[in-house]
């Protein structure tokens, strides 16, 4: 079996040409603004806010509020998908009650562009962002990465395969949360990057030896007691446990170019006419916002000059595979699939 | 913390829980108007406790076959006032529920007439206990405390364990009503919509308390259920829960006092 160190010098080696399609969305750089140099908000706007981040939006929220006290800010909670489909509801009975859409994952994102009703945002703004998280229609807020923890009493990084793909064949005790939004979002990009038979044959072949949890972080705790060896979760749950239990004996490997390292962010449509909604997303890609979400969430700040969480690689040094986040809409293949390996 | 203050929490709380209550279909616009309908629902407390009055006395003249005692049940659901105290106060809405099945037990399994009795007297207790609970939620309700709520929802870690805890109470209330799928099902998804949405910054408080409660949420508490323990035992485990998110809710309030200004 093919093993390797986790992130060896030279992992960037090729990253440029296996950056999500994004890139190509070329634009000029702007570096990222502070919150000094913005207009202040004056006028109504309604959100629709995806549920998760455990209140951190709200927090950058309630400061926007603070210091623009011209601004009316509405916003209606929910499930980041159920949300979604209502805004597409909406749409196609005519109705737009929304002026932004902040998602917790890219993949309801998409609903609501494939569905036309995406603002297209300016140059400048698209162009604050990291080369391969300009997208036309919608502005990634922050990232997170696809990961492999490890617990550190049985395994090396150099014990975990390169390749998600040459987990199956391995002997490793292996968790996962199938049920989980993320998870099922990996397999979307795995569906994406290996096509369908390979993903139905790897979901079968875990099937067979994963023990299943129902969250992520419960998954990453397990593997920490050394209930099973590897799991598979979004980055800032390990980094969190690792916070609050700095002995964990569990790190983070990454395979390379594969599903098995996706970087997946959430996001922000512009809904609503005019300059309001247009400059609320400009406070979210402010250094400030994006400090703040890198040190109080763990998540990947993606615009230039804003250091990563601590404990977590520069995304430099990972290489993420080419994958149109908002393809990860499509779940519906990806739980058939996930059905008729027995895996939901 | 006094008595207004537990009745503000359990009835602005609970009116957060309105919508998977008027999932069931049961709700009607009557609980908007609680005022207008004390009434209704003081007459309707007095004809549950004649009907179940009469099944008893039935059991106690006739025995088992005679008494019916399925009828329970059917009375319960015959009410308006069953949806106001499902809207406004779940836990004594719990222990209505299991009142009811303990009546309709005692008799189902021919106990001693003074076991009916007994369980005849906790469910008169719960109903003027409820009803007790709707007045207040009434009177809140005047003064529009409870659609502020409502339109709000969670929107801190911290309003995110009170809601975990209703939720946790909603589950007394479905296993009480002998609907252990659903109460599952609600276990589930409050792990996985609200738990699991604040547990990533209290594992940085207390990684043994978040250990313990991913354990209660899903091994502890779908065994109870899926075990078919009785509704103290479950409770006894939801209110074991509840204790742990209040101190989780605490170490909470704590970081958020410690947490850097976003600008």
């Amino acid at each position: 079996m093919k093993r390797r160190s986790l992130l060896k010098a030279g992992a960037l080696a090729g990253t440029l040409s296996n950056l999500p399609p994004a890139i190509r969305y070329s634009l000029a750089d702007t570096p990222a603004q502070s919150v000094e140099q913005l207009p202040p908000l004056e006028g109504e706007l309604t959100m629709y806010l995806g549920r998760g981040e455990g209140g951190l939006y709200e927090s950058i929220l309630d400061a926007i509020r603070k210091r623009n006290p011209g601004l009316e800010l509405g916003i209606r909670r929910g499930e980041t998908a159920a949300l979604g489909n209502t805004i597409v509801a909406e749409g196609k009975a005519g109705i737009r009650r929304a002026d932004l859409f902040w998602a917790v994952d890219s993949g309801a994102i998409g609903l609501v562009d494939d569905a036309g009703l995406a603002r297209a945002l300016p140059k400048d703004l698209i162009g604050q962002l990291n080369p391969e998280f300009r997208y036309p229609h919608w502005a990634p807020v922050s990232g997170r990465i696809r990961t492999v923890p490890y617990n550190t009493e049985r395994l090396t990084a150099g014990d975990i395969p390169e390749q998600i793909m040459a987990l199956a064949d391995t002997d490793l005790k292996i968790g996962w949360a199938p049920a989980y939004g993320a998870f099922q979002s990996f397999v979307t990009a795995m569906r994406l990057l290996e096509g369908n038979d390979a993903t139905i044959k790897w979901l079968h072949d875990m099937n067979s030896r994963a023990t299943s949890y129902a969250g992520e972080l419960g998954m990453v705790m397990a593997v920490e007691r050394g209930e099973v060896d590897v799991g598979f979760a979004n980055h800032y749950y390990t980094l969190r446990l690792k916070s609050g239990k700095p002995d964990a004996r569990v790190d983070l490997a990454f395979t390379k170019n594969d599903a098995g390292c996706l970087v997946n962010a959430s996001g922000i449509v512009a809904l609503g006419d005019g300059d309001l909604p247009i400059n609320f997303i400009r406070y979210l890609l402010t250094r400030e916002v994006q400090s703040y979400l890198a040190r109080e969430a763990y998540e990947i700040p993606l615009v230039s000059g804003v250091e990563p969480p601590q404990g977590l690689p520069s995304l430099n040094d990972i290489s993420p595979p080419a994958v149109d986040l908002t393809r990860l809409a499509d779940l519906r293949p990806t739980l058939d699939l996930m059905r008729d390996a027995g895996v939901l | 913390m006094n008595v207004h203050t537990i009745y503000i929490s359990l009835i602005l709380s609970a009116l957060l829980l309105t919508g998977q209550a008027q999932a069931t279909g049961t709700v009607g616009d009557h609980v908007n108007d609680l005022q207008g309908n004390l009434d209704n629902y003081t007459e309707e407390v007095h004809w549950i406790i004649d009907k179940v009055d009469g099944i008893v006395n039935t059991y106690q003249a006739r025995g088992r076959e005679a008494a019916g005692a399925d009828g329970v049940v059917d009375i319960w659901e015959a009410v308006d006032f069953h949806s106001a105290i499902e809207t406004n106060n779940v836990p004594i809405y719990a222990s209505i529920w299991q009142g009811l099945f303990g009546v309709k037990t005692a008799i189902d399994n021919q106990e001693h007439i003074e076991n009916v009795r007994e369980q005849q007297a906790m469910l008169e207790q719960s109903l003027w206990q409820a009803l007790g609970a709707v007045k207040m939620a009434a009177n809140y309700q005047q003064k529009g405390l409870l659609a502020t709520v409502e339109s709000t929802g969670a929107s801190t870690p911290v309003e995110t364990m009170d809601e975990i805890k209703q939720l946790l109470d909603r589950v007394v209330a479905k296993f009480a009503e002998w609907l252990p799928d659903e109460a599952t099902n609600i276990v589930h998804d409050t792990y996985l919509t609200r738990f699991e949405g604040v547990e990533g910054m209290l594992i940085e408080q207390d990684a043994a308390l978040v250990e313990d409660l991913e354990k209660d949420f899903n091994v502890t508490l779908p065994l109870a259920i899926k075990d078919n323990l009785s509704v103290d035992e479950v409770r006894g485990v939801v209110l074991a829960m509840q204790a742990k998110l209040d101190h989780a809710k605490s170490l909470l309030v704590e970081a958020e006092k410690n947490r850097q200004d976003v600008f």
